[in-house]
């Protein structure tokens, strides 16, 4: 059986900023989330993988066809969501939609289109013009346009970027419901709570490499079993306390992990104040999906300070 | 070719909902038309709205394929460039939709220009001069739509765009034969001006007028045309990778 996506040492440069790094990844048929910070690959990988865009080096395969060499296949079996919004405002829902019907070549434009409108809950309005449609029935919209053609794989990125929380709820149940269906569906997101959430399985990646890979429950019991969140006054000074093991600060909030975290907790607070931190507020939780990516990928600050001229390449490039 | 059709059905669509655009654009070539067809005292011709008549045609197509150049530099910065070269669609119909709409608007927007000069008083030309006129203007048409869209996708963002339109589209007119005959131009003003692709075109359209059968015009623009459409074809080729 072929994968649906299989990329291999796949790289990508803009100048001499390297975007993507030999990323090396195969999906099948799952929600698969590339999972990450601003300006760390992301988009630049989901270009490549559409045929947008040229890898520098390396190469993938999707649907088993080939992106470079095989573009007009890979662009057959796959639909693709910008995280632009790029709907025509001055057109009705159905008029979006049967155009791209259209463009797909659906043997019945209209019937099809009728039917991923119904599918995405937007009968009712779909004579009304976009201008007044909500961002999450916009979103929505898009989604019923990249369905029409029935694609095996179905990228999208930032798919519930600037919605608000029901919308974001709304679009992730329907991508479930296409997943139940057997779609193959690649999502970039940096909503940790989402991927932990909705995803099969998710790869995070920070400076274009994948940095941990794996279903969030396997990245989350990577982790030990409880963790531990201390806010502390200035920087934690890093000496080792026993039962708990850190794993990274992020502002004034230090993280640790315990095998048994209502155990560790009195201690813990015992050998910081004995140590001089002064501790504000001790928290004990479940891992998530923030404390894995913070583990994999350490405090989420840009580490190299902005780049002004690296930052209006990848602007000018992404257009 | 479906899909060629489909990107110009988006285009009309969009262009008709649209009412202040359509309007404005036929304000400009009318007032020509009208202040300075009717009211300019020229010696040199007998009915000097049938000698600019030709002129403010072709300058309503310049001004249509100039103002379209945009049309796809928007549909890239927007995001839906992007979205339509992921379809499995040949990614040229994206191009040659576009270069199409423009001249088709300008055609309907000439149109009209010709009804309100035949109003005002321009002789009633034969079924066939009006249809070899438009083959002049359609010509002409896709020539200034795959310049300008090659210009506006080259230089990439529209401040640029929109100051380059307005530096070349007044000095392409005025020194065009869309106002004088060669024979009362000053003479380098003549030598410009038969240099000028506006004149190959207000020249053909005036040939036809007068009942003559301009081959060299029409086969020089045809020329002219396809050439732009390459360089518009590779342009669009390297900047979508």
């Amino acid at each position: 059986m072929t994968l649906a996506i299989e990329t291999t040492a796949l790289t990508r440069y803009y100048d001499d900023l390297c975007a993507v790094d030999h990323l090396s990844l195969s999906v099948n048929n799952e929600i698969f989330a590339l999972l990450g910070p601003n300006g760390s690959g992301k988009t630049t990988t989901v270009l490549m993988l559409t045929t947008l865009l040229h890898p520098t080096t390396g190469t993938a395969t999707v649907c088993g066809h080939n992106i470079t060499t095989e573009a007009g296949q890979v662009r057959n079996c796959i639909s693709y969501v910008p995280q632009d919004m790029a709907v025509d405002i001055r057109l009705t829902g159905r008029e979006n939609v049967h155009l791209f019907a259209k463009l797909y070549g659906v043997k019945n434009p209209k019937d099809r289109t009728d039917e991923v409108l119904a599918v995405m809950e937007l009968t009712d309005r779909a004579d009304d013009l976009i201008k007044t449609y909500s961002g999450g029935m916009r979103r929505r919209l898009e989604l019923a346009q990249a369905l029409v053609h029935e694609p095996e794989v179905l990228f999208l990125d930032e798919p519930t970027l600037g919605l608000d929380v029901a919308a974001r709820k709304k679009i992730w149940e329907h991508i479930r419901g296409l997943r139940q269906k057997g779609m193959t569906i690649f999502v970039t997101t940096h909503y940790m709570d989402e991927a932990d959430q909705f995803c099969d399985r998710v790869g995070i990646i920070s400076n274009g490499k994948i940095a941990a890979l794996g279903s969030p429950e396997e990245l989350k019991a990577r982790l030990m079993k409880d963790v531990i969140t201390v806010r502390i006054e200035g920087q934690y000074p890093d000496h080792p306390v026993d039962a708990v093991s850190y794993v990274g600060q992020s502002g004034d909030e230090v993280t640790f992990t315990a095998e048994n975290g209502s155990e560790a907790l009195p201690h813990l607070a015992k050998t910081l104040e004995s140590r001089g931190v002064r501790v504000h507020a001790i928290d004990l939780h479940e891992p998530t999906l923030d404390d894995v990516f913070l583990q994999a990928v350490g405090p989420q600050e840009e580490p190299h300070g902005f780049s002004d001229a690296k930052f209006r390449i990848m602007l000018r490039r992404r257009k | 070719m479906s899909g060629i059709v489909t990107y110009i059905e988006r285009d009309f669509l969009k262009w008709s909902r649209g009412r202040v655009a359509v309007i404005s654009a036929l304000i400009m070539p009318a007032a020509w038309l009208i202040f300075v067809g009717l009211a300019l005292p020229v010696r040199f011709t007998g009915n000097y709205l049938d000698f600019i008549t030709p002129g403010i045609l072709v300058m309503t197509m310049l001004t249509a394929g100039l103002s379209g150049g945009t049309l796809l530099m928007f549909d890239k910065i927007l995001g839906f460039l992007n979205k339509f070269l992921a379809l499995p669609t040949p990614r040229e119909d994206i191009l040659i939709g576009k270069i199409l709409f423009i001249t088709g608007r300008g055609l309907i927007q000439t149109s009209i220009i010709l009804v309100i000069a035949v109003l005002i008083g321009a002789t009633l030309l034969s079924p066939l001069q009006y249809g070899l006129i438009y083959i002049v203007l359609f010509l002409f048409g896709v020539l200034i739509a795959a310049f300008s869209t090659t210009i506006a996708l080259y230089l990439d963002d529209h401040d640029s765009y929109s100051a380059f339109n307005t530096m070349i589209s007044m000095p392409l007119f005025f020194t065009s034969s869309a106002l004088m005959p060669y024979d009362v131009m000053p003479p380098w003003l003549a030598t410009i001006a038969r240099l000028n692709p506006l004149s190959y075109a207000i020249d053909a359209v005036r040939d036809v007028g007068s009942g003559g059968l301009p081959l060299g015009s029409v086969s020089l623009l045809t020329i002219m045309a396809l050439l732009v459409l390459v360089c518009s074809i590779t342009v669009f080729r390297k900047v979508t990778i």
